[in-house]
């Protein structure tokens, strides 16, 4: 039973990464249908700047580890999220008009673009975070080690996903992309400026996975430059699981594949953790077609 | 004008035929991009540096060595097309690559375009067991670093043993190698054998399955990323169970990803690290790739690849032809013990390395590998 509770805590922290991740994912697809796969580059280019601006401005130093990693966090969301307006500038919106698939061919390039320029610019190399700005604190907590820094990326990553949900549900700026994403023209007529929400769109979502990928680095400290691929892959599972285009599914498939996982290794073999995650993702498209909080949406015709 | 631009460029074309035609070319095949790409990368620093001072010195044969690097990519596929393009430049060798599932790709295109293959980092039993004439490696063999792994075990009176491999060719086949010696042993009992995935960053799930079993030592056969994580999250869960690895972890960066309080104490198996040398070659090798580069080199494999040069070009001089089948018959039969920067080189019928190379190493407090006696 502790075993259980344990791999829990484990599933869950892994879970809320995926599920920041996945928001990106979901968020353009929504607006847009079309799937950002450089979405999971822009996470490791959030890592690598975190470690950049870290290590060259020793923020921590000036400011303490609180304010300075705050500081950090503001500054690679804003940072990883103009390089998500600019990838929609040269990569998708030229191709807006375009069949879908030729914006499918243009997200892979640029993935495979952003991917070898993070080589390129840092090396091959594994990179490595400072190891003293997080606590080490281990609470030991009803017979388990949980350490500190765990309940923070849990914590962090609800705020964040909560933060999003209600900014998309409570504002105009969140109506315009909700009605951006049922039906685009229609908005144009409702006066919405359609460019407009998607770079939004591509400016949130991208703002989140650098985040998710600072957090990775902080939190793991050890990156390298093909870690998107493994990450992004699992985001966009669980963006299926929950419902593509639905942002709490976004949320609930991230946690839920996270948890899976991790009980997946416990009992049977860690092996086949990967195997029996997206075992699962197939049996749900074969029982529920839209995902877990996905609607079935009537066609256009 | 235009008469005069092909006139130019007619002659230049001569003159660079004449140019190739009086140079020896070596390829070096590496995983230059992709996971293993700091490997791939190093490999390149070292060859070319060798082939630098040894042109320096005039060469092989009276000409000047040429090193033609081709990116394997870490991948077999890349690595076959890889070894399509190096076989149809008039190589004499190739050095290379790192990963046995790489290299088992490539042995087969090289053997029938008859050049010379010497490996560097691909480790796993069956490479040499094929029968291939050309085919040599600098590193030793899985089994042989299995006994090593084994009999440390046995020595430090471990009862029960975790094995952990990644599924890769290399880290699978030394913890079956490894399990096999061990499992005749009565007193010692294997309560745990499973793969990781790797290029993850989480392995509390695993950890925390390993701990269940309360092994007296974890055997982890991968590479040294995966190794320093878990070693960082074993810390961080409270766990003291002593840790060791195989030859892929020898790399200053497990250290850096671990943090020394966790790698400390951590055990491998390795070839020993040019530091260790007390030879002159070494000695000589690591002044020189520090004043070129501005630091050690970090990893065994690629001075192993600098082995695989320069006893390929040793070959060259001594048999003195680019002959594939003089230099593979004095590699096997002729040379012994030649002086190579990990240590005395000699090869069996096999093209396997002989002698024992693998050594203990354990991490101290500082981070440092101390070379167990």
């Amino acid at each position: 039973m502790e075993q259980f509770f344990q791999q829990l805590t484990n599933g869950l922290a892994v879970g809320s990464i995926y599920a920041l991740i996945a928001l990106g994912y979901t968020m353009v697809y929504g607006v847009l249908k079309l799937i950002n796969f450089a979405h999971s580059d822009l996470f490791t280019i959030g890592a690598y700047l975190g470690l950049t601006l870290l290590t060259s401005l020793s923020l921590t130093d000036r400011l303490g580890p609180l304010w300075g990693v705050i500081l950090l966090a503001a500054m690679v969301m804003g940072f990883v999220a103009l390089a998500g307006a600019l990838l929609d500038r040269v990569a998708y919106r030229p191709l807006r008009e375009s069949p879908r698939l030729s914006a499918v061919v243009s997200a892979l390039g640029a993935s495979i673009f952003l991917q070898n320029t993070v080589m390129l610019i840092y090396g091959a190399r594994f990179q490595v975070y400072p190891t003293d700005i997080l606590p080490k604190t281990v609470l030991h907590l009803f017979g388990l080690d949980v350490p500190l820094v765990r309940i923070l990326v849990l914590f962090v990553s609800l705020v964040m996903m909560f933060g999003l949900y209600f900014f998309i549900q409570k504002t105009r700026i969140g109506t315009a992309i909700r009605a951006a994403a049922i039906d685009q023209g229609a908005a144009r007529l409702m006066g919405i400026d359609v460019n407009r929400v998607i770079l939004l769109v591509f400016m949130l979502g991208p703002a989140l996975g650098g985040a998710a990928g600072l957090m990775v680095g902080l939190y793991y400290g050890q990156i390298n430059f093909t870690m998107g691929w493994g990450y992004g892959l699992k985001a966009f599972t669980a963006a299926i699981l929950g419902g593509i285009g639905n942002i709490p599914g976004a949320m609930l498939g991230g946690v839920l594949l996270g948890v899976i996982e991790a009980m997946g290794a416990a009992y049977l073999s860690f092996a086949w953790k990967d195997a029996i995650a997206f075992l699962v993702l197939i049996l749900i498209l074969i029982v529920r077609p839209t995902g877990l909080l996905g609607e079935r949406v009537a066609e256009k015709v | 004008m235009k008469k005069l631009l092909y006139f130019a460029l007619a002659l230049s074309l001569m003159l660079g035929t004449a140019h190739t035609a009086q140079s020896a070319k070596i390829g070096l095949m590496g995983p230059m991009t992709g996971s293993w790409a700091s490997e791939g990368a190093e490999m390149k620093q070292v060859v070319d540096l060798l082939a630098e001072e040894l042109n320096a010195k005039g060469g092989v044969l009276g000409a000047k060595i040429e090193v033609v690097s081709e990116d394997d990519g870490g991948d077999p596929r890349t690595a076959a097309l890889a070894a399509q393009r190096l076989a149809t430049q008039g190589i004499t060798a190739v050095i290379g690559t790192y990963g046995s599932a790489v290299t088992e790709a490539t042995q087969n295109i090289y053997n029938e375009a008859k050049i010379i293959q010497i490996a560097n980092g691909s480790t796993a039993i069956r490479l040499s067991e094929k029968g291939l004439k050309y085919f040599f490696r600098t590193c030793p063999r899985d089994d042989e670093q299995a006994k090593v792994a084994a009999k440390t075990i046995e020595k430090l009176g471990v009862k029960k043993l975790a094995i952990l491999h990644d599924n890769s060719t290399y880290a699978k086949g030394l913890a079956d190698e490894t399990k096999t010696l061990l499992e005749g042993n009565k007193d010692l009992q294997i309560v745990f054998f499973d793969a990781l995935t790797p290029k993850e960053q989480d392995y509390t799930a695993i950890l925390t399955k390993l701990k269940e079993t309360k092994p007296d030592l974890v055997f982890f056969t991968g590479y040294y990323g995966e190794a320093g994580l878990l070693l960082k999250q074993k810390k961080e869960m409270n766990w003291a169970v002593p840790f060791m690895g195989g030859d892929a972890t020898n790399n200053p960066d497990l250290v850096k990803i671990a943090g020394s309080d966790a790698a400390a104490g951590f055990y491998f198996v390795s070839a020993p690290l040019p530091k260790d040398l007390p030879t002159e070659e070494a000695k000589a090798f690591l002044a020189a790739f520090n004043k070129k580069y501005g630091h050690p080199p970090n990893s065994i494999y690629p001075v192993l690849a600098g082995d695989g040069f320069r006893v390929v070009t040793y070959a060259m001089e001594q048999t003195k032809s680019t002959d594939p089948d003089k230099i593979a018959a004095y590699l096997h039969n002729e040379l012994k013990d030649f002086p190579g920067l990990t240590g005395k080189i000699s090869f069996n019928d096999k093209g396997d390395r002989v002698g024992e190379v693998y050594r203990v190493y354990k991490v101290n407090t500082e981070g440092q590998f101390i070379l167990e006696p």
